[in-house]
């Protein structure tokens, strides 16, 4: 096979090997020789303003991204185009390769009946109850917590493009790879982003993910003032579908409500539009699924009375509240990337192993009950079970609550941001942040958090404070205080003791 | 949450003329766009494939099946045979009237199904073929997509079952590949992409087809 070499506009050298090894809609993609990247070929002429975007795509966004403190940790969350060139009249960029983790390792059950072993893991298999259960290799489907994990991923990356004033424009699974082996997450296909005032989105989006307002003015021109096209708000909504399609496996809005008994196109459109409901709305029932319709590999995440969305916790179920009941129809009221983000981290704290080792989702979010249960098996939670509900200095000797509780398991950890409310757990976090501070283990029916990183640490009783120093233990007791950090931000844990 | 199924009805013509090499490259390229669809997450959840076969009499060679159910024998064709293809649209009918799920108060329906419909020749029951034609318009396809197959096939009369006529110069295994290459593509964007649009756009036909305006 022959290598093509040629410049990118920025001077850099690259080659591909002539072969297409794979084609999209727009474009064309060719391997470099070591395959470390890729080199894409638009199909089409391109016209002024999408050569201008790529120009900006290229430069002085990625530089806006990836050459900041922390930029780095952008590149596994990114799939993002590095150059610009132009081969025998055709508009090209370049791009990473895809990292190794997002093809399939396993594919399908049977022995990959279905032969997609190192094809891309493309989000719609992991989304859907039936595609999981009845195709995909048991082995690729990763734990509930992988999938909270990929959540957090992807609205961290939507949210760094949203805070560059960026919007995707068509966030879906399609442009989103995922790894729910690791818990990972990736977005692709970033050159069609849009610019408010600047760059026009070119698509309406991905069916499944278009907003409302998208879907509903879809009938008139592009022009018209009337017309609602893809922005932040409308990634917004991709972005909460997307959570929780990867969390429940099930579509938000698509219930048994027939809107057009004649026409399935227009039933389809109100559905997705103007007559949008939430499956789980409290007091509109009439969007439930119909479990009769439902087929058996769809069950049990068919069944919203079974597994409702309130399982996800008590931080998730406020934003899906927000993203799906009162902001569904009101751009305005959607939960920000940035909210997504918060609880999610919050969420990771409230996680539990199940304690039934053929649970399929290994993990779930504490009810806040005294008889906690797993939600998907069933299996009642049994023995000591200590939460740390944490709280942060406001003023000094003030400890206000912080609306986040650690919940603790064997191999627990604390870290820096658990002992500090000023420290958040994402991009910005430095090598020593990263490290452990300490780690919880049950040890003859007592429950023992061991100081592996803490200074400060101190069990405070009234009068009789005792300091606890790194490398020393102590004994969680229910309604016991502990100094977690002294500094600005410091935090005080309550511990309270839930025995099932 | 069931998602609306995308019924998918092809007609093969088996008359003896496709008899060697020909049907030979339609099984080919039959198995690798089956192939290929199950690839294809949104196609495995949505798509419902059926296969009509039509020399000297039509036959459903594989009734509405789910993607990831369908298991094909070898399509074969007769040594000498006429075309009925209009025999094969009187039971294309009958299957679409059977088969096709229409949207109740209680539970959505399916997508508007596809038609793909390949002939070599053309239709020898032609009284048939034309009264047939009407009848197949009414039943609300969501594309209907014919392909004229080698030198013989007669577009002129494709193009009044519908608009959109592919030609292939030759009967080899690239054409035939390239024309299956395309309908897979059509039922993926089918699949993917149904309802937003109102009616599904075809991606382009691949270099060796030629489009008949």
């Amino acid at each position: 096979m022959s290598i093509v070499r040629c410049k990118t506009f920025d001077g850099q050298e690259i080659a591909f090997v002539d072969e297409v090894i794979g084609s999209g809609a727009m474009k064309d993609v060719y391997f470099s020789p070591d395959r470390s990247y890729v080199v894409c070929f638009y199909k089409t002429p391109q016209d002024f303003q999408a050569r201008e975007r790529l120009q900006m795509i290229t430069g002085r966004y990625r530089e806006s991204i990836f050459s900041q403190v922390g930029g780095d940790y952008w590149k596994n969350l990114f799939c993002w185009p590095t150059a610009m060139l132009e081969h025998q009249g055709k508009l090209g960029l370049v791009a990473p390769t895809y990292a190794k983790h997002f093809f399939f390792e396993y594919g399908s059950r049977d022995g990959d009946k279905l032969s997609i072993k190192g094809k891309e893991k493309e989000g719609k298999w992991f989304a859907a109850a039936n595609l999981r259960k009845r195709h995909l290799d048991p082995r690729e489907l990763g734990t509930w917590l992988n999938h909270l994990k990929i959540c957090l991923m992807l609205s961290r990356a939507v949210r760094r493009m949203h805070f560059a004033g960026l919007a995707h424009s068509d966030l879906s699974y399609k442009n989103v790879l995922v790894d729910p082996s690791q818990g990972m997450a990736c977005v692709i296909d970033v050159d069609g982003l849009v610019v408010p005032g600047k760059f026009p989105p070119d698509v309406v989006g991905t069916p499944d993910f278009i907003a409302p307002e998208v879907v509903r003015t879809s009938h008139l021109a592009k022009d018209d003032p009337k017309r609602c096209l893809p922005r932040r708000e409308t990634d917004l909504h991709a972005l909460s579908v997307l959570i929780y399609m990867y969390l429940l496996y099930r579509h938000p809005l698509r219930g048994g409500k027939v809107h057009d008994v004649d026409d399935e196109a227009r039933d389809e459109i109100l559905t997705m539009g103007e007559k949008a409901l939430f499956i789980e709305h409290p007091t509109d029932a009439s969007n439930r699924i119909k479990l009769k319709n439902a087929k058996p590999t769809e069950l049990p995440w068919a069944d919203t009375a079974k597994l409702p969305y309130t399982l996800t916790g008590p931080y998730l179920t406020k934003l899906f509240k927000r993203a799906f009941i009162d902001g569904l129809h009101d751009p305005q009221a959607r939960p920000s990337a940035n909210d997504w983000e918060t609880a999610l981290v919050k969420t990771v704290d409230l996680i539990q192993p199940c304690l039934n080792p053929a649970c399929e989702q290994k993990w779930y979010v504490f009810d806040n009950s005294t008889k906690p249960k797993c939600p998907f098996c069933g299996t009642p939670f049994q023995g000591k079970l200590p939460v740390l509900n944490l709280y942060s200095a406001r003023a000094k000797g003030n400890f206000r609550p912080d609306d986040h509780r650690l919940m603790v398991w064997s191999g627990q950890s604390l870290f820096q941001w658990h002992a500090n409310s000023l420290i958040a757990p994402n991009e910005k976090l430095s090598e020593t942040q990263k490290k452990r501070v300490g780690y919880f283990q049950q040890h003859n029916g007592a429950w023992w958090l061991v100081n592996e990183g803490l200074p400060d640490l101190t069990e405070i009783v009234e009068g009789n404070n005792t300091p606890i120093p790194i490398r020393d233990k102590v004994a969680l007791k229910d309604g016991q205080k502990l100094l977690l950090d002294k500094n600005d931000g410091g935090r005080l844990v309550i511990v309270q003791m839930v025995e099932a | 949450m069931s998602v609306r199924r995308l019924p998918v009805y092809i007609l093969l013509d088996t008359s003896g003329s496709m008899r060697g090499e020909p049907i030979h490259s339609v099984n080919v390229g039959l198995q690798a766009m089956l192939a290929g669809l199950r690839q294809d997450p949104y196609a495995l959840e949505s798509v419902h494939l059926s296969i009509i076969t039509f020399d000297i009499e039509a036959r459903v060679y594989l009734p509405l099946t789910p993607l990831d159910a369908v298991r094909l024998a070898e399509v074969t064709a007769p040594d000498a045979g006429a075309t009925f293809l209009g025999a094969a649209l009187e039971l294309l009918v009958q299957c679409v009237d059977r088969d096709v799920r229409k949207t109740t108060g209680e539970a959505k329906g399916d997508w508007r199904p596809l038609l793909f419909v390949m002939t070599d020749g053309s239709p020898s029951d032609l009284h048939a073929y034309r009264e047939a034609i009407p009848q197949v318009q009414a039943r609300n396809f969501g594309a209907i997509l014919a392909c004229a197959a080698g030198p013989k096939a007669k577009e002129a009369l494709l193009q009044e079952l519908t608009d959109r006529v592919v030609r292939l110069d030759t009967m080899d295994a690239a054409a035939f590949s390239g024309f299956f290459k395309w309908v897979s593509a059509s039922v993926a964007v089918g699949s993917s992409s149904a309802g937003v649009t109102g009616q599904v756009s075809l991606p382009p036909p691949p270099p060796e087809v030629q489009l008949v305006l």
